[in-house]
């Protein structure tokens, strides 16, 4: 089929079924009957609150950045003050540990 | 008379019985746009209780930024692209048994310039396009016989312009296989 058949075929297909047809296309009991089963539904303007998940996956972009940047934040600080001549984090944290086990007590 | 956005407000404050005006309103668009996916009168009319439903039901998540009338015919698309999804499970091919003779005539030995009244393009198309996927279908639905723009087709179905351009292309180039295999098989 040719572009101008089918350009024909939409054409009069188009006259077939108007947009907007007249009222009288709605049933008359239309309203009432939505009107009825809305009734039968919660109140409007009143969300569903949302699960944790839900909140979780809103606030997804805003975490991951915030964790990001905690990371970052920690590795920059740690290499500043391994440059300052102070000890590093993991230093501190052995020296700790070393004193615990020898001082038998820690338990 | 007040505005949409009025009714909408006194609805959000509690009063049920606006929203009828709201219906009353936008009905005949709703019931125009399922008309085109759907002929039998009573689907047509449940499609479209099912639309103002679920406009009730996400009323609190319209936000007034485009005109109500739009949003609820976005309503009634997606409503009408599920309808032809659950159609298309439960009715599987169908035949083109049903052709009029005219229709017929117009298919086998139809020229450009042959003439072809609006109910038997109507019977072509429906048959055509009933073998295409509900997506297909809305997207050359809407920019065939109602004359909508790529964006408002985009908005309505929730993609993008690039998406519905793609889709349409081919959509087209099926419906153009479809109605040639219709021809033959109507011999």
């Amino acid at each position: 089929m040719n572009e101008k058949k089918l350009q024909r075929l939409f054409a009069a297909a188009r006259k077939d079924a108007a947009p907007l047809p007249p009222d009288g296309f709605v049933p008359a009991d239309f309203v009432a009957d939505v009107l009825r089963q809305v009734r039968n539904e919660p109140a409007v303007g009143q969300p569903v609150p949302a699960t944790i998940f839900d909140q979780l996956n809103a606030l997804f972009p805003r975490l991951a950045l915030a964790a990001a940047a905690v990371i970052i934040l920690c590795i920059a600080a740690d290499f500043g003050l391994t440059s300052a001549g102070l000890p590093e984090l993991g230093d501190g944290a052995a020296q700790l540990s070393s004193q615990f086990d020898l001082n038998g007590d820690g338990l | 008379m007040s505005d949409d956005a009025e009714l909408l407000q006194r609805i959000r404050a509690g009063a049920v019985d606006e929203f009828a005006e709201l219906v009353r309103r936008h009905q005949s668009r709703v019931f125009a746009i399922l008309h085109r996916y759907e002929r039998d009168a009573q689907r047509v009319e449940d499609l479209a209780q099912e639309t103002f439903l679920k406009a009730w039901r996400a009323l609190g998540q319209f936000d007034a930024r485009a005109p109500f009338e739009h949003w609820v015919s976005r309503i009634a698309v997606r409503t009408a692209l599920d309808h032809l999804r659950r159609e298309k499970k439960h009715r599987g091919d169908i035949g083109f048994d049903d052709l009029g003779e005219d229709a017929l005539d117009w298919l086998q030995h139809g020229d450009d310039k042959s003439e072809l009244d609006s109910r038997s393009a109507a019977e072509i198309l429906n048959l055509a396009l009933s073998r295409l996927s509900p997506a297909d279908r809305i997207v050359i639905t809407m920019q065939e016989l109602d004359g909508r723009s790529v964006k408002e087709i985009a908005a309505a179905l929730g993609v993008s312009g690039i998406a519905v351009r793609v889709r349409a292309v081919r959509a087209r180039a099926k419906l153009r296989r479809a109605l040639e295999q219709l021809a033959p098989e109507g011999k």
